[in-house]
């Protein structure tokens, strides 16, 4: 298809998770002739195991259509795929930045859920079309017209004449694309003018190198050109420029204005690209860049280590590699006592802590030794200086502290009517305010609170899910701070304090976290020579204490025959086995005593 | 003239104990005279190598040496006369089954110049005999000691077993004192170790079986001590107890890594620095597979088997030996290390010896880990 403005249509799909947003994007890709049948796997976008283990969607991508219209019309459809977590909300951003449209999926059963209405504004933001779909109306509990009185009632989209759809089924599908067609505007972009390329994503590929995954808002992109990065000020002579098929590349000769896709410069240093950057021509550059993101803030915090040291800079180069492709993680080296050189990663929340850990793990091979989680806190020194901290470690001493403050959050969760009572309770004791109850469509009802974000990153998704039975549905945003009595609480290993072990908590909760912690490192660390004291300590008061008793037996009495290889064997197996464990002070302390932290009753 | 010992493996038993992974093999009694044939020329075959060498400690083990004819256990010591002479007060070991026995192997055994016998007695209790899978009973392990001192044997040790599924603290007190009071020289103690494949793994996995927790199994080994020592015998190994001059020589070369040469299936080996081994599959062996895993060790070997295998031992590690073959202070380096483990009981240093206590013992092998530096 030779270029015509007119005829692209640049889309994304955003939904509550769940509700449907990857099966309809696999249905369309197949019905639009990308995918063949043979060639599915369920949800084809969600390429990283990951992402297919979890059902959700991590990582945003586009793909490239050719569709036929009942107008007769050829157009060429671009699908970018945008996260679907509220931990990801800085990617959703990146990908509507690249479209005109989105296609708005909801469960016909389900109805509108919190990140229904926090995609909804933030495609609002973007200025885009938004094309409500009614999902699942094969389910025997789908009431459509309920669900869209509800879209017309509380996001005041017209819902007349909307698609009725189940992507699982197949039902509907062209419904979908035809609306898109008519309704969803096409580019109005001068390929004329200076090259404008916003980079959306980007991420390394071992044979081009560096890619930008690119929306051109003006001008064209060949092979042969030399590219500049206008925030980043470096420039590159372009290898190779295309669109995305579902599994691979498609290389083209070059990419105009209003189209999706991608651009290779044999770019080896990755951080010379910076998602965000426009990027432009160097001998015709365009006056002003596009206007950027909003920088993210990372909220959680934690310490990654590699468990053997020695794969320090493979650690390095792995988290290199994720933040090119990744722009809300961020990570600066630090060194521990305990665990040696490592980083400090901040993430936006606990799910995208969990998921980069993994990726490291999976698709590095890396071990790797996490501490627990922090936000960051607020301190007030007595002289009048503010320091925030996102390690406990760097907390100043109390005497220099006049107050602390911790990050808020205004909270809201969505629940059955007969889990109300249970939430309360949780919020409660998660040192929760109540703010406001009302109750919405289908016998539901919201809660609003506000809750520290300490306590939310603490174990509150797990004990949602399993005071609720995973009904209800919960999220959050940043408040801002609140003074708050916080105290650090140490664990000292044979009276040694483990920096690494350290956590700042609200003085009511340092009690029972102590004694959990306590609890928790008995457990994982093995016998000993020595008997080894575990405690739990504010500023020097021990407030809980466990003991690991010395190892009683540890030999192997035959040496039969002269045979001492067994004998060796196992010495060498204790040998590597202590080689994975951490010296503190005398104490042997496996990788996982670390976690072991993190993972509460 | 140097030094050597040699081990002399005997492949062949009447039955399989319900814990033995050793190389033995029951049932094979075809094949006797093959295996002999190519023991006899794998020993010929190192008469060259051995110039210059004396042979100071012999050992036949098993399986059950006692098993086979006589003549084969005869034949083989006069091909190792040949091979390299014996010292004349060279110990010369034969292991055997307290069910296997005759006076006239025994006589035949002594006339070739065996003088220590070592009998697999384990327990003077009959129902853990049996779930052993022992063929002896406890009324036969002593018939076997009043055969053997007929026979004019003076030196003559029983293997024992504690920490057995089962096994109560009165039973292992009564074997105690019934080994003792027949008056043997020595002692071993062995502590069950379940191995995987065992038809005793096997019964631990289902559960048919409880093994004593490390508590008990220490007291166990507490006891032996004691009454033993009571009895006029000294510990002078982690499993091994003797009367006065009456250690195992043989055992002694291992820990203090002396040379060996092992010959035979399974047989191990440690000569001129270098460890190998023969296959532990007597098939393998019967085809002419011979020296597998030959590994050259390095210093830090050396050392590393130094300190593993001299803990062992009552007299301990040789600190000046360790400072004129390895060149370095043992000390260097390792004063902390070696200030913890001695506060805190583990270990005690005196006249140029670094030797393990008792309660070291229990736990030798964290305890070198520790020596170590790992």
């Amino acid at each position: 298809m030779n270029y015509d403005q007119s005829r692209i249509r640049n889309f994304c799909i955003i939904a509550h998770i769940d509700h449907g947003k990857s099966t309809l994007a696999d249905r369309i890709l197949e019905r639009t002739g990308v995918m063949k049948l043979r060639d599915m796997t369920d949800q084809v976008l969600d390429s990283m195991e990951l992402e297919r283990e979890r059902g959700i969607t991590i990582k945003s991508k586009a793909v490239r259509m050719p569709y036929t219209a009942k107008d007769g019309q050829e157009y060429e459809l671009n699908l970018i795929d945008t996260p679907g977590h509220v931990d990801f909300t800085y990617e959703v951003s990146r990908a509507l930045a690249a479209c005109e449209g989105a296609v708005l999926v909801v469960d016909a059963s389900q109805g509108i859920e919190a990140q229904t209405l926090a995609n909804v504004y933030m495609a609002l933001e973007h200025d885009l079309e938004i094309r409500p779909v009614i999902n699942k109306i094969d389910l025997p509990s789908a009431q459509p017209d309920v669900v869209k009185g509800e879209i017309e009632d509380e996001i005041g989209l017209d819902c007349e004449g909307c698609p009725l759809i189940s992507a699982k089924q197949g039902v509907g599908i062209d419904d979908v694309l035809e609306d898109i067609v008519k309704h969803v505007p096409a580019p109005q972009d001068d390929p004329d003018a200076p090259l404008q390329a916003l980079i959306f994503d980007s991420y390394y590929d071992n044979y081009r190198g560096a890619i930008s995954s690119v929306r051109l808002k003006a001008g064209r992109v060949k092979v042969g050109d030399r590219i500049r990065m206008m925030a980043g000020k470096c420039e590159f002579d372009v290898t190779e420029v295309g669109a995305y098929l579902p599994l691979g590349y498609s290389p083209k000769d070059e990419l105009c204005a209003g189209e999706v896709g991608y651009i290779a410069a044999s770019i080896k240093d990755i951080a010379d690209i910076r998602v965000g950057d426009t990027i432009t021509l160097a001998n015709n550059p365009a006056a002003e860049p596009l206007p950027g993101y909003k920088p993210v803030l990372p909220m959680v915090y934690c310490g990654i280590y590699p468990a053997d040291g020695a794969d320090y800079e493979n650690l390095k180069d792995a988290l290199e590699k994720l933040r090119l492709n990744d722009a809300a993680l961020s990570y600066e080296p630090e060194t521990s006592v305990a665990l040696g050189y490592g980083f400090r990663c901040g993430f936006l929340g606990l799910l995208h802590m969990e998921i980069i850990q993994q990726r490291l793990e999976r698709e590095f091979d890396l071990d790797l030794v996490t501490t627990a989680p922090s936000v960051v806190y607020k301190v007030v020194k007595t002289d009048g200086e503010t320091v925030f901290i996102d390690n406990p470690t760097n907390l100043p001493p109390v005497q220099e502290i006049d107050w602390m403050e911790e990050p808020m959050v205004d909270a809201q969760v969505i629940t059955p009517q007969e889990f109300v009572g249970a939430i309360m309770e949780l919020c409660q004791d998660k040192r929760g305010t109540f703010k406001d109850m009302k109750y919405i469509e289908g016998g539901r009802v919201q809660l609003k609170y506000d809750l520290p974000l300490n306590e939310v990153i603490y174990d509150f998704f797990d004990q949602l899910k399993s005071r609720t039975r995973g009904y209800a549905s919960f999220d959050y945003e940043l408040k801002g701070y609140e003074r708050s009595d916080l105290v650090k609480l140490d664990m000292l290993l044979n009276g040694e304090q483990c920096d690494a072990l350290s956590i700042i908590v609200h003085r009511d909760r340092a009690y029972p976290r102590g004694r959990s912690i306590a609890e928790k490192l008995k457990e994982a660390i093995p016998r000993q020579l020595f008997e080894i004291p575990i405690q739990a300590a504010i500023g020097g008061k021990v407030i809980a204490r466990e003991t690991v008793k010395a190892l009683r037996k540890d030999v192997l009495a035959k040496c039969y025959g002269g045979d001492i290889t067994r004998k060796k064997k196992l010495l060498e197996k204790q040998k590597e086995g202590k080689k994975r464990m951490r010296q503190v002070g005398t104490v042997a302390v496996p990788s996982e005593a670390f976690m072991a932290v993190l993972k509460m009753d | 003239m140097k030094p050597v010992s040699l081990y002399i493996h005997i492949p062949f038993c009447a039955s399989k104990c319900a814990y033995c992974d050793f190389a033995s093999f029951p049932g094979r009694e075809g094949d006797w005279s093959r295996y002999f044939d190519a023991l006899w020329g794998e020993l010929d075959g190192w008469r060259p190598a051995l110039a210059g060498y004396e042979i100071r400690t012999a050992f036949f083990g098993g399986g059950t040496p006692t098993l086979v004819s006589a003549e084969y256990i005869v034949e083989t010591l006069n091909r190792a006369r040949r091979m390299a002479p014996f010292a004349d007060d060279a110990e010369v070991t034969i292991e055997g089954n307290p069910g296997t026995l005759a006076p006239e192997k025994l006589a035949a055994y002594r006339a070739a110049g065996v003088n220590r016998l070592s009998l697999g007695a384990q327990s003077f209790d009959d129902g853990l005999l049996k779930s052993l899978g022992r063929i002896h009973t406890a009324a036969q392990i002593g018939e076997a000691v009043a055969m053997a001192r007929a026979a004019g044997f003076d030196n003559i040790s029983l293997d024992l077993m504690y920490a057995l599924p089962g096994q109560t603290m009165k039973q292992w007190r009564e074997t105690l004192e019934s080994a003792a009071a027949l008056g043997v020289e020595h002692l071993s103690a062995y502590s069950l170790i379940v191995e995987p494949g065992t038809p005793m793994a096997g019964r631990v996995d289902r559960g048919e079986a409880r093994l004593p927790d490390d508590d008990a199994v220490n007291a166990m080994q507490r006891l032996a001590v004691k009454r033993l020592a009571a009895a006029g015998y000294a510990r002078y190994e982690i499993s091994n107890y003797a009367r006065p001059g009456r250690e195992c020589r043989h055992n002694l070369v291992y820990w203090d890594r002396g040379e060996y040469l092992g010959l035979g299936c399974a047989a191990h080996s440690l000569v001129d620095s270098r460890r190998f081994a023969n296959p532990a599959a007597l098939d393998a062996y019967l085809s002419g597979v011979r020296r597998t895993g030959e590994t050259r060790l390095t210093r830090r070997d050396a050392m590393e088997e130094t300190v593993m295998l001299s803990t062992r031992t009552i007299r301990g590690l040789d600190l000046s030996a360790w400072r004129s073959v390895f060149g370095e202070d043992f000390a260097a380096g390792r004063e902390a290390a070696l200030r913890r483990l001695s506060d805190a009981g583990f270990i005690g240093i005196e006249g140029g010896f670094l030797r393990l206590t008792g309660r070291g013992m229990e736990v030798q092998n964290a305890v070198v880990l520790e020596l170590l530096g790992e």
